[in-house]
Protein backbone atom coordinates (compact mmCIF):
# COMPACT_ATOMS: atom_id res chain seq x y z
CA UNK A 1 0.00 0.00 0.00
CA UNK A 2 2.98 2.35 0.84
CA UNK A 3 4.60 0.99 -2.02
CA UNK A 4 2.25 1.66 -4.04
CA UNK A 5 2.07 5.55 -3.31
CA UNK A 6 5.67 5.53 -3.32
CA UNK A 7 5.81 3.76 -6.88
CA UNK A 8 3.39 7.05 -8.03
CA UNK A 9 5.25 9.24 -6.23
CA UNK A 10 8.81 8.38 -8.21
CA UNK A 11 7.20 7.97 -11.53
CA UNK A 12 5.54 11.68 -11.29
CA UNK A 13 9.04 12.60 -10.09
CA UNK A 14 11.42 10.93 -12.48
CA UNK A 15 9.51 9.92 -15.14
CA UNK A 16 9.89 13.57 -17.30
CA UNK A 17 6.71 15.29 -17.97
CA UNK A 18 5.98 15.15 -22.02
CA UNK A 19 7.92 17.99 -23.67
CA UNK A 20 6.51 21.34 -24.18
CA UNK A 21 4.08 21.07 -20.83
CA UNK A 22 4.83 23.14 -18.12
CA UNK A 23 3.18 21.65 -14.76
CA UNK A 24 4.79 23.66 -11.92
CA UNK A 25 3.40 21.51 -9.47
CA UNK A 26 4.36 18.00 -10.52
CA UNK A 27 7.03 18.18 -8.07
CA UNK A 28 4.58 19.05 -5.31
CA UNK A 29 2.46 16.25 -6.64
CA UNK A 30 5.43 13.70 -6.26
CA UNK A 31 6.13 14.94 -2.84
CA UNK A 32 2.63 14.64 -1.60
CA UNK A 33 2.24 11.29 -2.47
CA UNK A 34 5.79 10.25 -1.11
CA UNK A 35 4.43 11.72 2.17
CA UNK A 36 1.09 9.99 2.12
CA UNK A 37 3.36 6.74 1.54
CA UNK A 38 5.94 7.52 4.44
CA UNK A 39 2.62 8.22 6.55
CA UNK A 40 0.88 4.65 5.65
CA UNK A 41 4.33 2.92 6.19
CA UNK A 42 4.32 4.64 10.07
CA UNK A 43 1.19 3.62 10.08
CA UNK A 44 1.67 0.15 9.28
CA UNK A 45 4.26 -0.24 11.56
CA UNK A 46 3.28 1.86 14.53
CA UNK A 47 -0.29 1.56 14.24
CA UNK A 48 -0.70 -2.00 15.05
CA UNK A 49 -2.68 -1.31 18.25
CA UNK A 50 -4.81 0.96 17.50
CA UNK A 51 -8.41 1.10 16.72
CA UNK A 52 -7.94 3.50 14.16
CA UNK A 53 -5.64 1.68 12.23
CA UNK A 54 -7.86 -1.35 11.81
CA UNK A 55 -10.23 0.88 10.03
CA UNK A 56 -7.16 1.54 7.69
CA UNK A 57 -6.72 -2.32 7.12
CA UNK A 58 -9.95 -2.38 5.82
CA UNK A 59 -9.30 0.71 3.75
CA UNK A 60 -6.62 -1.07 2.09
CA UNK A 61 -7.67 -2.35 -0.92
CA UNK A 62 -8.91 0.97 -1.83
CA UNK A 63 -5.71 3.00 -1.18
CA UNK A 64 -4.06 0.52 -3.26
CA UNK A 65 -6.64 0.89 -6.38
CA UNK A 66 -6.40 4.75 -5.51
CA UNK A 67 -2.78 4.59 -6.14
CA UNK A 68 -2.98 2.50 -9.48
CA UNK A 69 -5.54 5.53 -10.44
CA UNK A 70 -3.75 7.97 -10.16
CA UNK A 71 -0.52 6.77 -11.55
CA UNK A 72 -2.72 5.70 -14.75
CA UNK A 73 -3.64 9.17 -14.15
CA UNK A 74 -0.55 10.94 -14.41
CA UNK A 75 0.78 8.66 -16.62
CA UNK A 76 -2.04 8.99 -19.67
CA UNK A 77 -1.96 12.91 -19.28
CA UNK A 78 1.26 14.30 -17.80
CA UNK A 79 3.82 11.89 -19.10
CA UNK A 80 2.24 10.67 -22.43
CA UNK A 81 -0.08 12.91 -23.47
CA UNK A 82 -2.19 10.54 -24.68
CA UNK A 83 -5.40 12.54 -23.39
CA UNK A 84 -6.80 15.67 -25.19
CA UNK A 85 -5.56 19.33 -23.26
CA UNK A 86 -7.18 21.14 -22.35
CA UNK A 87 -9.89 19.05 -21.10
CA UNK A 88 -7.62 16.45 -19.01
CA UNK A 89 -5.34 18.39 -16.96
CA UNK A 90 -3.05 15.51 -14.94
CA UNK A 91 -3.76 15.52 -11.10
CA UNK A 92 -1.12 18.29 -10.43
CA UNK A 93 -2.83 20.72 -12.35
CA UNK A 94 -5.73 19.89 -9.74
CA UNK A 95 -3.54 20.16 -7.25
CA UNK A 96 -2.62 23.75 -8.67
CA UNK A 97 -5.77 24.81 -8.30
CA UNK A 98 -6.21 24.00 -4.62
CA UNK A 99 -2.90 25.61 -3.90
CA UNK A 100 -3.25 28.61 -5.87
CA UNK A 101 -7.20 29.44 -5.92
CA UNK A 102 -8.29 28.05 -2.69
CA UNK A 103 -9.43 31.47 -1.47
CA UNK A 104 -11.98 31.49 -4.29
CA UNK A 105 -13.01 27.80 -3.55
CA UNK A 106 -13.33 29.03 -0.18
CA UNK A 107 -15.73 31.84 -1.25
CA UNK A 108 -17.63 29.37 -3.15
CA UNK A 109 -17.67 26.64 -0.24
CA UNK A 110 -18.91 29.42 2.00
CA UNK A 111 -21.79 31.23 -0.46
CA UNK A 112 -22.94 27.72 -1.90
CA UNK A 113 -23.53 25.84 1.58
CA UNK A 114 -25.17 29.32 2.93
CA UNK A 115 -27.68 29.21 0.46
CA UNK A 116 -28.76 25.58 0.62
CA UNK A 117 -28.71 25.69 4.45
CA UNK A 118 -31.14 28.80 4.44
CA UNK A 119 -33.00 27.12 1.75
CA UNK A 120 -32.78 23.73 2.94
CA UNK A 121 -33.84 24.57 6.19
CA UNK A 122 -37.02 26.98 5.54
CA UNK A 123 -38.02 24.02 2.73
CA UNK A 124 -38.05 21.22 5.86
CA UNK A 125 -39.49 23.15 8.40
CA UNK A 126 -42.36 24.40 6.19
CA UNK A 127 -42.44 20.87 4.50
CA UNK A 128 -42.74 19.31 7.67
CA UNK A 129 -45.43 21.78 8.92
CA UNK A 130 -47.79 21.28 6.14
CA UNK A 131 -46.98 17.64 6.04
CA UNK A 132 -48.29 17.25 9.79
CA UNK A 133 -51.17 20.00 9.14
CA UNK A 134 -52.37 17.90 6.14
CA UNK A 135 -52.26 14.55 7.76
CA UNK A 136 -53.73 15.54 10.58
CA UNK A 137 -56.63 17.72 9.71
CA UNK A 138 -59.45 17.08 7.80
CA UNK A 139 -59.49 21.15 6.55
CA UNK A 140 -55.85 21.44 5.76
CA UNK A 141 -56.04 18.54 3.70
CA UNK A 142 -58.86 19.49 1.76
CA UNK A 143 -57.30 22.73 1.02
CA UNK A 144 -53.44 22.10 0.87
CA UNK A 145 -53.95 18.62 -1.06
CA UNK A 146 -54.95 19.98 -4.29
CA UNK A 147 -52.97 22.77 -4.20
CA UNK A 148 -49.91 20.61 -3.47
CA UNK A 149 -50.90 18.57 -5.93
CA UNK A 150 -51.08 21.02 -8.67
CA UNK A 151 -47.84 22.66 -8.72
CA UNK A 152 -45.89 19.75 -6.20
CA UNK A 153 -44.60 17.39 -9.27
CA UNK A 154 -43.69 20.97 -11.13
CA UNK A 155 -39.74 21.13 -11.32
CA UNK A 156 -38.93 23.82 -8.96
CA UNK A 157 -36.49 25.05 -11.48
CA UNK A 158 -39.36 26.04 -13.58
CA UNK A 159 -39.76 28.49 -11.24
CA UNK A 160 -36.71 30.28 -12.59
CA UNK A 161 -37.31 32.79 -14.41
CA UNK A 162 -40.57 33.99 -12.25
CA UNK A 163 -38.32 33.77 -9.02
CA UNK A 164 -35.59 36.18 -10.37
CA UNK A 165 -37.75 38.82 -11.14
CA UNK A 166 -40.59 39.00 -8.74
CA UNK A 167 -37.95 38.30 -5.87
CA UNK A 168 -35.87 41.25 -4.45
CA UNK A 169 -32.68 39.41 -5.33
CA UNK A 170 -30.73 36.69 -7.07
CA UNK A 171 -30.13 35.04 -3.31
CA UNK A 172 -33.68 35.59 -1.93
CA UNK A 173 -35.03 33.71 -5.06
CA UNK A 174 -32.57 31.08 -4.71
CA UNK A 175 -33.51 30.33 -1.46
CA UNK A 176 -36.95 30.15 -2.20
CA UNK A 177 -36.62 28.11 -5.29
CA UNK A 178 -34.27 25.65 -2.79
CA UNK A 179 -37.08 25.89 -0.10
CA UNK A 180 -39.40 24.53 -2.69
CA UNK A 181 -37.90 21.48 -3.83
CA UNK A 182 -36.96 20.63 -0.66
CA UNK A 183 -40.19 21.45 0.79
CA UNK A 184 -42.35 19.28 -1.84
CA UNK A 185 -40.81 15.62 -0.99
CA UNK A 186 -41.19 16.45 2.58
CA UNK A 187 -44.39 17.54 2.35
CA UNK A 188 -45.86 14.30 0.73
CA UNK A 189 -43.90 12.14 3.07
CA UNK A 190 -44.67 13.70 6.29
CA UNK A 191 -48.47 13.90 5.38
CA UNK A 192 -48.05 9.86 4.34
CA UNK A 193 -46.16 8.84 7.54
CA UNK A 194 -48.86 10.59 9.91
CA UNK A 195 -52.19 9.44 7.87
CA UNK A 196 -50.30 5.89 7.61
CA UNK A 197 -49.63 6.01 11.83
CA UNK A 198 -51.73 2.66 13.24
CA UNK A 199 -55.28 3.63 14.70
CA UNK A 200 -53.95 1.28 17.69
CA UNK A 201 -51.56 3.56 18.47
CA UNK A 202 -54.44 6.72 18.93
CA UNK A 203 -56.68 4.21 20.84
CA UNK A 204 -53.82 3.36 23.74
CA UNK A 205 -53.08 7.08 23.94
CA UNK A 206 -56.33 7.78 24.15
CA UNK A 207 -57.58 5.65 27.36
CA UNK A 208 -54.74 6.66 28.91
CA UNK A 209 -56.05 10.59 28.56
CA UNK A 210 -53.57 12.08 26.16
CA UNK A 211 -55.12 15.64 24.93
CA UNK A 212 -54.82 16.57 21.07
CA UNK A 213 -52.16 18.24 21.57
CA UNK A 214 -50.20 14.94 22.99
CA UNK A 215 -51.76 12.85 20.22
CA UNK A 216 -49.84 14.71 17.59
CA UNK A 217 -46.73 15.27 19.40
CA UNK A 218 -45.93 12.56 21.09
CA UNK A 219 -47.88 9.72 18.88
CA UNK A 220 -48.14 11.14 15.20
CA UNK A 221 -45.02 12.58 14.55
CA UNK A 222 -42.65 10.39 16.13
CA UNK A 223 -44.64 7.44 14.33
CA UNK A 224 -44.30 9.42 11.13
CA UNK A 225 -40.50 10.05 11.61
CA UNK A 226 -39.00 7.14 9.10
CA UNK A 227 -40.91 8.52 6.43
CA UNK A 228 -39.97 12.11 7.51
CA UNK A 229 -36.75 10.88 6.38
CA UNK A 230 -36.92 9.55 3.62
CA UNK A 231 -38.75 12.65 2.78
CA UNK A 232 -35.30 14.76 4.11
CA UNK A 233 -33.18 12.70 2.22
CA UNK A 234 -34.87 13.12 -1.10
CA UNK A 235 -35.38 16.95 -0.70
CA UNK A 236 -31.43 16.97 0.28
CA UNK A 237 -30.90 15.02 -3.26
CA UNK A 238 -33.51 17.96 -5.01
CA UNK A 239 -31.82 21.13 -2.93
CA UNK A 240 -28.58 20.30 -4.18
CA UNK A 241 -29.78 20.04 -8.06
CA UNK A 242 -31.42 23.38 -7.37
CA UNK A 243 -29.22 25.01 -5.97
CA UNK A 244 -26.48 24.73 -8.39
CA UNK A 245 -28.56 25.49 -11.71
CA UNK A 246 -29.45 28.62 -9.44
CA UNK A 247 -26.17 29.35 -8.63
CA UNK A 248 -25.39 29.13 -12.17
CA UNK A 249 -27.76 31.47 -14.00
CA UNK A 250 -28.42 33.41 -11.13
CA UNK A 251 -26.67 33.97 -7.89
CA UNK A 252 -22.99 34.92 -9.00
CA UNK A 253 -21.68 32.98 -6.39
CA UNK A 254 -21.28 29.78 -4.84
CA UNK A 255 -19.46 26.08 -6.61
CA UNK A 256 -21.99 26.12 -9.21
CA UNK A 257 -21.00 29.33 -10.76
CA UNK A 258 -16.98 28.72 -10.19
CA UNK A 259 -17.92 25.77 -12.44
CA UNK A 260 -19.46 27.70 -14.99
CA UNK A 261 -16.97 30.11 -15.03
CA UNK A 262 -14.19 27.89 -14.72
CA UNK A 263 -15.42 26.15 -17.98
CA UNK A 264 -16.11 29.83 -19.49
CA UNK A 265 -12.11 30.57 -19.33
CA UNK A 266 -11.60 26.71 -20.55
CA UNK A 267 -9.89 26.21 -17.16
CA UNK A 268 -10.70 22.49 -16.65
CA UNK A 269 -8.39 21.93 -13.70
CA UNK A 270 -10.68 24.32 -12.19
CA UNK A 271 -13.70 22.70 -12.68
CA UNK A 272 -12.28 19.00 -11.80
CA UNK A 273 -11.24 20.60 -8.77
CA UNK A 274 -14.39 22.14 -8.09
CA UNK A 275 -16.47 18.98 -8.71
CA UNK A 276 -14.48 17.11 -6.18
CA UNK A 277 -15.40 19.91 -3.54
CA UNK A 278 -19.15 19.57 -4.37
CA UNK A 279 -19.12 16.12 -4.78
CA UNK A 280 -17.00 15.77 -1.10
CA UNK A 281 -19.79 18.56 0.78
CA UNK A 282 -22.57 16.73 -1.17
CA UNK A 283 -21.12 13.36 0.31
CA UNK A 284 -20.58 14.96 3.38
CA UNK A 285 -23.92 16.14 3.63
CA UNK A 286 -25.47 13.14 3.07
CA UNK A 287 -23.61 11.02 5.92
CA UNK A 288 -24.57 13.76 7.88
CA UNK A 289 -28.31 13.21 7.53
CA UNK A 290 -27.33 9.90 7.66
CA UNK A 291 -25.92 10.05 11.24
CA UNK A 292 -28.75 12.36 12.66
CA UNK A 293 -31.44 9.51 11.56
CA UNK A 294 -29.48 6.87 12.99
CA UNK A 295 -29.33 8.65 16.07
CA UNK A 296 -33.43 9.67 16.04
CA UNK A 297 -34.71 6.13 14.42
CA UNK A 298 -32.25 4.39 17.06
CA UNK A 299 -35.34 2.02 17.96
CA UNK A 300 -35.80 1.33 14.35
CA UNK A 301 -34.09 -2.37 13.53
CA UNK A 302 -32.66 -2.95 10.07
CA UNK A 303 -31.67 0.55 9.08
CA UNK A 304 -29.54 0.93 5.95
CA UNK A 305 -25.97 1.66 6.56
CA UNK A 306 -24.83 4.63 4.29
CA UNK B 1 -70.23 -11.26 47.34
CA UNK B 2 -66.66 -12.01 46.06
CA UNK B 3 -66.35 -8.22 45.88
CA UNK B 4 -66.81 -7.68 49.63
CA UNK B 5 -63.65 -9.60 50.37
CA UNK B 6 -61.68 -8.00 47.90
CA UNK B 7 -60.79 -4.97 50.44
CA UNK B 8 -62.42 -2.42 52.87
CA UNK B 9 -61.52 0.32 50.43
CA UNK B 10 -63.31 -0.82 47.51
CA UNK B 11 -65.11 2.46 46.95
CA UNK B 12 -62.57 2.94 44.65
CA UNK B 13 -63.45 0.20 41.50
CA UNK B 14 -66.05 1.89 39.54
CA UNK B 15 -69.54 0.25 38.47
CA UNK B 16 -70.64 -0.60 35.10
CA UNK B 17 -74.17 -0.66 33.45
CA UNK B 18 -74.63 -2.20 30.27
CA UNK B 19 -78.27 -1.73 28.96
CA UNK B 20 -79.19 -3.68 25.66
CA UNK B 21 -76.28 -2.79 23.84
CA UNK B 22 -76.35 -3.91 20.48
CA UNK B 23 -73.35 -3.26 17.88
CA UNK B 24 -72.83 -3.80 13.91
CA UNK B 25 -69.91 -2.93 11.48
CA UNK B 26 -70.54 -2.35 8.09
CA UNK B 27 -68.56 -5.22 6.42
CA UNK B 28 -68.24 -5.07 2.48
CA UNK B 29 -71.48 -2.99 2.25
CA UNK B 30 -73.47 -5.21 4.74
CA UNK B 31 -74.70 -4.66 8.28
CA UNK B 32 -72.84 -7.21 10.36
CA UNK B 33 -74.27 -7.34 13.37
CA UNK B 34 -71.92 -8.10 15.83
CA UNK B 35 -73.49 -7.61 19.36
CA UNK B 36 -77.02 -8.15 20.53
CA UNK B 37 -78.60 -6.21 23.17
CA UNK B 38 -76.31 -7.06 25.94
CA UNK B 39 -77.23 -6.46 29.49
CA UNK B 40 -74.83 -6.66 32.45
CA UNK B 41 -74.80 -4.99 35.58
CA UNK B 42 -70.98 -5.26 37.27
CA UNK B 43 -70.90 -3.99 40.96
CA UNK B 44 -68.05 -2.00 42.59
CA UNK B 45 -64.93 -3.96 42.40
CA UNK B 46 -66.39 -6.85 41.19
CA UNK B 47 -64.44 -9.00 38.86
CA UNK B 48 -65.83 -10.55 35.94
CA UNK B 49 -65.00 -12.56 33.19
CA UNK B 50 -66.27 -12.81 29.37
CA UNK B 51 -65.76 -16.17 27.89
CA UNK B 52 -66.81 -16.44 24.25
CA UNK B 53 -65.94 -18.39 20.76
CA UNK B 54 -63.55 -16.58 18.49
CA UNK B 55 -64.36 -13.58 16.36
CA UNK B 56 -67.85 -13.52 18.87
CA UNK B 57 -67.59 -9.66 19.59
CA UNK B 58 -65.59 -9.67 22.99
CA UNK B 59 -62.95 -7.13 21.85
CA UNK B 60 -65.94 -5.20 20.11
CA UNK B 61 -67.41 -5.13 23.66
CA UNK B 62 -64.45 -3.80 25.43
CA UNK B 63 -64.22 -1.00 23.11
CA UNK B 64 -67.43 0.55 23.93
CA UNK B 65 -66.53 0.18 27.69
CA UNK B 66 -63.68 1.68 27.21
CA UNK B 67 -65.46 4.32 25.09
CA UNK B 68 -63.27 4.60 21.71
CA UNK B 69 -66.62 3.43 19.81
CA UNK B 70 -70.50 4.32 20.07
CA UNK B 71 -72.76 1.25 20.29
CA UNK B 72 -75.89 1.25 17.42
CA UNK B 73 -78.01 0.43 20.03
CA UNK B 74 -78.40 0.67 23.93
CA UNK B 75 -76.39 2.67 26.48
CA UNK B 76 -73.11 2.06 28.51
CA UNK B 77 -72.73 3.47 31.87
CA UNK B 78 -70.40 4.16 34.96
CA UNK B 79 -70.84 5.61 38.01
CA UNK B 80 -74.52 5.73 35.97
CA UNK B 81 -73.10 8.47 34.14
CA UNK B 82 -73.09 7.55 30.00
CA UNK B 83 -69.83 6.74 28.63
CA UNK B 84 -69.18 8.86 25.70
CA UNK B 85 -65.22 9.18 25.19
CA UNK B 86 -62.01 7.26 26.62
CA UNK B 87 -61.00 8.22 30.19
CA UNK B 88 -57.86 6.90 31.72
CA UNK B 89 -60.14 5.78 34.82
CA UNK B 90 -60.82 3.03 32.44
CA UNK B 91 -57.55 1.71 31.17
CA UNK B 92 -57.56 -0.94 28.87
CA UNK B 93 -54.68 -3.79 27.82
CA UNK B 94 -55.74 -4.64 24.69
CA UNK B 95 -55.48 -8.28 22.49
CA UNK B 96 -52.33 -6.61 20.66
CA UNK B 97 -49.58 -4.85 23.13
CA UNK B 98 -48.86 -2.25 20.52
CA UNK B 99 -46.29 -0.81 22.75
CA UNK B 100 -44.64 2.57 21.20
CA UNK B 101 -41.95 1.16 18.75
CA UNK B 102 -39.88 4.51 19.16
CA UNK B 103 -39.97 4.62 23.51
CA UNK B 104 -38.03 2.48 25.45
CA UNK B 105 -39.94 -0.40 27.40
CA UNK B 106 -39.77 2.50 30.61
CA UNK B 107 -41.29 5.32 28.41
CA UNK B 108 -44.08 3.18 27.04
CA UNK B 109 -45.16 2.41 30.49
CA UNK B 110 -44.74 6.11 31.54
CA UNK B 111 -47.03 7.06 28.49
CA UNK B 112 -50.42 7.54 30.69
CA UNK B 113 -49.03 9.35 33.53
CA UNK B 114 -46.96 11.63 30.86
CA UNK B 115 -50.14 12.30 28.71
CA UNK B 116 -51.90 13.64 31.83
CA UNK B 117 -48.72 15.17 33.40
CA UNK B 118 -48.31 13.21 36.45
CA UNK B 119 -44.99 12.08 35.56
CA UNK B 120 -43.22 14.52 37.55
CA UNK B 121 -44.83 13.47 40.73
CA UNK B 122 -45.78 9.73 40.32
CA UNK B 123 -42.62 8.57 38.62
CA UNK B 124 -41.90 5.91 41.14
CA UNK B 125 -45.11 3.81 40.62
CA UNK B 126 -43.04 2.74 36.73
CA UNK B 127 -40.84 1.08 38.69
CA UNK B 128 -43.49 -0.54 40.53
CA UNK B 129 -45.18 -1.73 37.55
CA UNK B 130 -41.95 -2.94 35.74
CA UNK B 131 -41.27 -5.04 38.75
CA UNK B 132 -44.89 -6.26 39.08
CA UNK B 133 -44.62 -7.25 35.45
CA UNK B 134 -40.80 -8.36 36.16
CA UNK B 135 -39.22 -6.60 33.48
CA UNK B 136 -37.18 -4.40 35.86
CA UNK B 137 -34.20 -5.45 34.01
CA UNK B 138 -35.94 -4.41 30.90
CA UNK B 139 -36.84 -0.83 31.90
CA UNK B 140 -34.49 0.58 28.61
CA UNK B 141 -34.78 -2.37 25.62
CA UNK B 142 -36.99 -1.12 22.68
CA UNK B 143 -39.94 -3.52 22.34
CA UNK B 144 -38.26 -4.75 19.17
CA UNK B 145 -35.80 -6.50 21.19
CA UNK B 146 -38.62 -7.72 23.62
CA UNK B 147 -40.42 -11.66 23.30
CA UNK B 148 -44.16 -11.34 22.66
CA UNK B 149 -44.81 -12.30 26.45
CA UNK B 150 -42.45 -9.42 27.70
CA UNK B 151 -44.18 -7.13 25.27
CA UNK B 152 -47.83 -8.29 26.88
CA UNK B 153 -46.01 -7.93 30.45
CA UNK B 154 -45.18 -3.96 29.58
CA UNK B 155 -47.97 -3.47 28.46
CA UNK B 156 -49.89 -4.81 31.56
CA UNK B 157 -47.89 -2.87 33.34
CA UNK B 158 -48.28 0.67 31.28
CA UNK B 159 -52.12 0.06 31.98
CA UNK B 160 -51.47 -0.43 35.90
CA UNK B 161 -49.22 2.53 36.23
CA UNK B 162 -52.65 4.49 36.23
CA UNK B 163 -54.04 3.17 39.03
CA UNK B 164 -57.93 2.80 37.09
CA UNK B 165 -60.76 2.47 38.63
CA UNK B 166 -62.18 -0.17 36.06
CA UNK B 167 -59.31 -1.98 34.08
CA UNK B 168 -60.37 -3.99 30.84
CA UNK B 169 -58.46 -6.49 30.00
CA UNK B 170 -58.74 -8.14 26.47
CA UNK B 171 -56.61 -11.56 26.47
CA UNK B 172 -53.96 -9.85 28.64
CA UNK B 173 -52.01 -12.99 29.33
CA UNK B 174 -52.57 -14.92 25.60
CA UNK B 175 -49.19 -14.72 24.45
CA UNK B 176 -47.51 -16.00 28.17
CA UNK B 177 -45.87 -19.80 28.48
CA UNK B 178 -48.11 -21.51 31.21
CA UNK B 179 -45.74 -21.16 33.35
CA UNK B 180 -45.52 -17.33 33.21
CA UNK B 181 -49.18 -17.24 32.85
CA UNK B 182 -49.89 -18.77 36.47
CA UNK B 183 -47.91 -16.57 38.00
CA UNK B 184 -49.01 -13.10 36.27
CA UNK B 185 -52.75 -14.67 37.20
CA UNK B 186 -52.13 -14.82 40.80
CA UNK B 187 -50.21 -11.54 40.60
CA UNK B 188 -53.52 -10.09 39.07
CA UNK B 189 -55.60 -11.56 41.60
CA UNK B 190 -53.27 -10.25 44.10
CA UNK B 191 -52.86 -7.27 42.49
CA UNK B 192 -57.10 -6.62 42.34
CA UNK B 193 -57.42 -7.76 46.02
CA UNK B 194 -55.29 -4.74 46.53
CA UNK B 195 -56.05 -2.13 44.56
CA UNK B 196 -59.81 -3.20 44.23
CA UNK B 197 -60.76 -1.44 41.03
CA UNK B 198 -63.28 -3.31 38.73
CA UNK B 199 -62.09 -5.83 36.26
CA UNK B 200 -63.74 -7.03 33.09
CA UNK B 201 -61.31 -9.91 31.73
CA UNK B 202 -62.03 -11.29 28.41
CA UNK B 203 -60.21 -14.77 28.20
CA UNK B 204 -60.61 -17.97 25.98
CA UNK B 205 -59.39 -19.78 28.45
CA UNK B 206 -61.97 -21.18 31.08
CA UNK B 207 -59.63 -22.39 33.88
CA UNK B 208 -58.36 -18.72 33.85
CA UNK B 209 -62.05 -17.43 33.44
CA UNK B 210 -62.81 -19.38 37.01
CA UNK B 211 -59.42 -18.77 38.86
CA UNK B 212 -59.87 -15.20 38.10
CA UNK B 213 -63.35 -13.90 38.16
CA UNK B 214 -66.26 -14.09 40.57
CA UNK B 215 -68.57 -14.11 37.74
CA UNK B 216 -68.18 -15.74 34.16
CA UNK B 217 -70.14 -14.81 31.49
CA UNK B 218 -70.64 -16.76 28.79
CA UNK B 219 -71.36 -15.25 25.22
CA UNK B 220 -72.93 -16.97 22.08
CA UNK B 221 -71.84 -17.09 18.24
CA UNK B 222 -71.81 -13.83 16.67
CA UNK B 223 -73.77 -12.07 16.86
CA UNK B 224 -72.97 -12.36 20.63
CA UNK B 225 -75.57 -12.78 23.25
CA UNK B 226 -75.16 -13.69 26.80
CA UNK B 227 -75.76 -17.47 26.82
CA UNK B 228 -75.17 -18.05 30.91
CA UNK B 229 -73.67 -16.33 33.75
CA UNK B 230 -71.40 -18.88 36.01
CA UNK B 231 -70.99 -17.49 39.78
CA UNK B 232 -67.74 -18.82 41.69
CA UNK B 233 -67.77 -17.47 45.36
CA UNK B 234 -64.71 -19.56 46.05
CA UNK B 235 -61.87 -17.96 47.90
CA UNK B 236 -58.49 -17.10 46.76
CA UNK B 237 -56.70 -18.46 45.86
CA UNK B 238 -58.42 -21.28 43.98
CA UNK B 239 -57.01 -24.85 43.20
CA UNK B 240 -57.47 -26.40 39.33
CA UNK B 241 -58.08 -29.21 41.30
CA UNK B 242 -60.87 -28.69 43.77
CA UNK B 243 -63.56 -30.51 42.90
CA UNK B 244 -66.23 -27.58 43.26
CA UNK B 245 -63.76 -25.88 40.38
CA UNK B 246 -64.00 -28.85 38.40
CA UNK B 247 -67.64 -28.67 38.47
CA UNK B 248 -67.75 -25.44 37.70
CA UNK B 249 -65.39 -25.70 34.59
CA UNK B 250 -67.53 -28.64 33.76
CA UNK B 251 -71.01 -26.61 33.61
CA UNK B 252 -68.92 -23.90 31.76
CA UNK B 253 -67.98 -26.03 28.78
CA UNK B 254 -71.21 -27.41 29.07
CA UNK B 255 -72.59 -23.53 28.24
CA UNK B 256 -70.59 -23.18 25.57
CA UNK B 257 -71.36 -26.30 24.11
CA UNK B 258 -68.40 -28.59 24.23
CA UNK B 259 -69.28 -31.28 26.92
CA UNK B 260 -68.54 -34.19 24.75
CA UNK B 261 -65.19 -32.72 23.92
CA UNK B 262 -63.50 -33.52 27.31
N1 LIG C 1 -63.76 -2.28 12.38
C1 LIG C 1 -64.47 -3.34 11.99
N2 LIG C 1 -65.14 -3.32 10.82
C2 LIG C 1 -65.85 -4.37 10.41
N3 LIG C 1 -65.97 -5.50 11.11
C3 LIG C 1 -65.33 -5.59 12.30
C4 LIG C 1 -64.54 -4.51 12.79
N4 LIG C 1 -64.02 -4.89 13.96
C5 LIG C 1 -64.46 -6.14 14.19
N5 LIG C 1 -65.26 -6.57 13.21
C6 LIG C 1 -65.94 -7.85 13.14
O1 LIG C 1 -66.62 -8.02 14.35
C7 LIG C 1 -66.56 -9.35 14.76
C8 LIG C 1 -66.14 -9.42 16.21
O2 LIG C 1 -64.83 -8.95 16.33
P1 LIG C 1 -64.09 -8.94 17.74
O3 LIG C 1 -62.72 -8.44 17.50
O4 LIG C 1 -64.94 -8.21 18.70
O5 LIG C 1 -64.06 -10.49 18.11
P2 LIG C 1 -63.49 -11.18 19.43
O6 LIG C 1 -64.65 -11.79 20.11
O7 LIG C 1 -62.67 -10.26 20.19
O8 LIG C 1 -62.61 -12.34 18.81
P3 LIG C 1 -61.23 -12.93 19.34
O9 LIG C 1 -61.54 -13.77 20.51
O10 LIG C 1 -60.74 -13.76 18.21
O11 LIG C 1 -60.35 -11.79 19.65
C9 LIG C 1 -65.63 -10.07 13.82
O12 LIG C 1 -66.42 -10.90 12.99
C10 LIG C 1 -65.01 -9.00 13.02
O13 LIG C 1 -64.87 -9.40 11.68
MG1 LIG D 1 -60.66 -10.03 20.52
Amino acid sequence: MAAAWLVVAALTAFWPDKPESDWTYTGSFAIACAVLAVALALATFAGGRFVAFQRLQRLSPWLFALALFFAAWEAVTAKRGLLPLPFFPPPQAILEVAIDDWGRLAEGIFASARLLASGYFIGAAVGFVTGVAIGWSRLAGYWIHPVLRFIGPLPATAWLPLAFFVFPSSFSASIFLIALATGFPVTVLTWSGVACVKSAYYDIARTLGATQRFLVLKVAIPAAMPHVFVGLFMGLGNSFAVLVVAEMLGVKAGLGWYLQWAQGWAAYANMYAALLVMALLCSGLITLLFRLRDRLLSWQKGLVRW
Amino acid sequence: MVAAVASDHAVRGSTLTLREVSHRFNFEGQPLPVLDRISLQVGRGEFVALLGPSGCGKSTLLRLVAGLDTPTAGSLLTEGREIEAPDPSRVVVFQDPTLYPWRTVWSNVALGLEARGLLRTHRGRIEDALRLVGLTGFANAYPHQLSGGMAQRAALARALVNDPKLLILDEPLGQLDSLTRIAMQAELVALWQRSSFTALLVTHDVEEALLLAGRVIVLSDRPARIKAEVINSQPYPRHRGDPHFVELRREVFEHLGLDEAW
